[in-house]
């Protein structure tokens, strides 16, 4: 009766068990996700199988049609189909069996086993996967009920804890500190100044959340035109921009300017101009582009890179701390869907 | 219909107040266990306690047959009704979020604090705004304004805790559930806007009796409100001329807004210190026309207490 559900397995390395550049060999273009998808399939041995590809983890779910030998097959499979050393990936990567698999596959999926505890990109993740293996027919019931158990699963995680309160990503505590102080964003306009890289995805995630406009002034024009075209903004002469700075409503600095780019008097003057209207400025920079006394300035709220990392960190600990709480949930919901497919299996085998 | 019910005003007043306490608790229980309360339970509480106030203002003005504002009590019910009404109106509108909360916490104190001193609800002549709708028509606008400006104050608390906690680097508990500065900023315009605007109607109503009763209006009670309404329109134009924004501008509607409070007392004192005749003679209830001398000589051997003067002598005209 449990023959079936016995042979159950996920195999796999996340950044639990590989580091970055163990990750990095590891990591699978989509073609080579699909046919490692395909040659899985055609094994006579496996009945059902899915492959997770993302930039953190490989794992392949799948059900053998016996126990024998089963797990050296598909690492060989594996590691023969991506080049990959078979020593080095045993050293670096996991395998589960039956209820350890269920309970793995909602961790997953609620973001417990994510890098950034709680990340919501997994899920979406993990449903294409899904769909992709459900399209080639890779896989059956036992997979089938097992992922879209597990999606269920996670939503309610993460509805009954605090797994995902916060934000946790340098770019998006900056959109929740803007939505504190302008509510919505579509008529915020946005400055950033130089094209450091965090500057650039903290830019993004304000343009995602839908500001009124982008404009990116540096030093060097070429590369404000560039970055400008890829968020969709307009370029400023960098000896300009002080004097249209009374039109923006978020400032971003991410130069590697020596020393601060806006004092205290230019920000008072540039108040003058909007006194109603507050103005957030983010200093990315290091060493500093916004001077700290600028802090003082009434309607005036300035974060750098050490508030916004605080909030990131204690956002994170909130979020660690509920871990256990959600595996416990996560633990029940396995359980329950163990129990289903072994009656299933039951019922079919009478 | 009202009389037919087994209840009394305070009574109303009471459950009214106890509802608001219990959204209040609700939305305290919750912030505290860093969880986000249910809108739809603060706006059941909250018209809960609506609904038993209006009952029992309902009931207090079926009884004096005017609106009920002739005493600190009844003014300060009414403050907080109407407050509650503007959240009604402003909260699913803007969706400015913890209003219900604030609202709640205010309308607690006020309806609240109210009934715990039995001396705020001390008795009145029947007929005190002298039959004259305009009067009355006045009073509720005033009154009605100041439960504006009552919910302009709560927004300039919420703005100046967002600003700290922006300033200071605040991020968890309360200040996630607040509404951004620049919402609450704006609010507090609008609401500034329309309260001084009430106010004017208010004062323009009251002045069209004034000018022809100029004896009958309390000189206290006149320059106290003109002052607060003078306060309101100087932060106005202020504020219109951006001269007096944002934190200034909220501490501004705070500090107004807890002198008008502060106003009412001795406007009340005031009135009730003044001669309330009419030159045709005065109602005072039970269908009766007392002259004004008679009444006077009445408040001499009575020490100001007109009200139960009259009433002893309808139990002599009666007997």
């Amino acid at each position: 009766m449990s023959d079936v559900l016995q042979s159950l397995f996920v195999l796999g390395s996340s950044h639990h068990e590989a580091p970055l550049e163990v990750r990095e060999r590891f990591a699978l273009s989509e073609q080579q996700t699909r046919e490692l998808q395909t040659k899985l399939s055609e094994d006579p041995d496996i009945r059902e199988c899915l492959v997770l590809n993302t930039c953190n983890r490989l794992e392949i779910y799948g059900l053998a049609k016996s126990e024998s030998e089963f797990e050296v097959r598909v690492r060989e499979k594996l590691c023969e189909s991506q080049e990959i050393d078979r020593e080095l990936f045993d050293q670096h990567s996991f395998w589960h069996t039956n209820l350890d698999v269920l309970q793995h596959a909602l961790e997953v999926s609620a973001g417990l086993d994510s890098q950034m505890v709680g990340e919501t990109e997994i899920l979406g993740q993990m449903k294409e996967a899904y769909a992709s293996a459900k399209d080639s027919n890779s896989t059956g019931t036992v997979l089938n009920r097992l992922f879209e158990k597990s999606f269920q699963a996670a939503k309610y995680a993460r509805t009954q804890t605090g797994i995902t309160r916060g934000q946790i990503s340098i770019g998006n505590v900056a959109v929740d500190l803007a939505s504190r102080i302008f509510g919505k964003l579509n008529k915020s306009r946005v400055l950033l100044l130089g094209s450091g890289e965090v500057g650039e995805k903290t830019a993004q995630a304000l343009k995602s959340r839908g500001v009124a406009d982008i404009a990116v002034s540096s030093r060097t024009f070429e590369n404000a035109h560039r970055l400008a075209h890829e968020l969709n903004g307009s370029a400023i002469d960098f000896d300009d921009f002080i004097g249209q700075l009374h039109n923006f409503d978020i400032v971003i600095g991410s130069t590697a300017a020596p020393g601060s780019l806006l004092s205290k008097d230019v920000i008072r003057n540039v108040m003058r101009a909007r006194p109603d209207r507050p103005l957030f400025l983010i200093d990315l920079a290091l060493p500093r582009d916004i001077d700290p006394a600028v802090e003082d300035v009434e309607n005036v709220y300035l974060y750098n890179l050490d508030d916004l990392s605080t909030i990131a960190n204690e956002n994170l600990a909130a979020r660690k701390s509920e871990i256990e709480k959600a595996r416990e949930i996560l633990k029940g919901h396995a359980w329950n869907l163990w129990l289903q497919l072994r009656r299933r299996e039951l019922m079919r085998k009478s | 219909m009202l009389s037919e019910l087994a209840m009394t005003d305070r009574t109303a007043f009471a459950i009214g107040a106890a509802i608001y306490g219990a959204a209040f608790l609700l939305g305290l229980v919750t912030l505290l266990l860093r969880k986000p309360y249910s809108r739809a339970a603060m706006f059941a509480l909250l018209t809960g306690g609506f609904l038993m106030q209006t009952l029992g203002l309902n009931l207090r003005g079926a009884e004096i047959k005017a609106c009920p504002l002739g005493n600190s009590f009844e003014i300060a019910q009414f403050i907080s009704w109407s407050l509650v009404m503007l959240f009604f109106i402003i909260g699913p509108a803007f969706r400015l979020r913890l209003l219900g909360f604030f609202t709640a916490g205010l309308a607690t104190i006020l309806a609240g604090g109210s009934l715990l001193v039995p001396a705020w609800d001390r008795p009145y002549p029947p007929g005190i705004f002298g039959g004259n709708p305009w009067i009355e028509l006045h009073t509720a606008l005033a009154i009605f304004s100041y439960g504006v400006f009552a919910i302009l104050a709560l927004v300039s608390v919420m703005f100046l805790i967002q600003q700290r906690g922006l300033k200071k680097k605040q991020f968890g508990g309360v200040y996630q559930y607040l509404p951004s500065v620049q919402q609450l900023d704006l609010m507090a315009k609008r609401l500034l806007i329309a309260g001084v605007i009430v106010l004017t109607a208010a004062l323009i109503f009251g002045a069209v009796f004034w000018v022809n009763n100029l004896d009958l209006v309390p000189v206290f009670k006149l320059m106290a409100t003109c002052l607060i309404w003078l306060g309101y329109l100087t932060v106005v134009v202020l504020r219109i001329q951006k001269k007096l924004v944002t934190r200034r501008h909220a501490l501004a509607s705070i500090i107004l807004f807890v002198l008008a409070m502060a106003s009412l007392w001795p406007v009340q004192s005031a009135r009730g210190n003044q001669p309330t005749e009419t030159t045709e003679g005065e109602e005072v209830g039970f269908d009766i026309l007392i002259e004004p001398k008679t009444i006077s000589s009445l408040r001499l051997v009575e020490d100001n207490q007109p009200y139960l003067a009259a009433e002893r002598l309808i139990q002599n005209v009666n007997a």
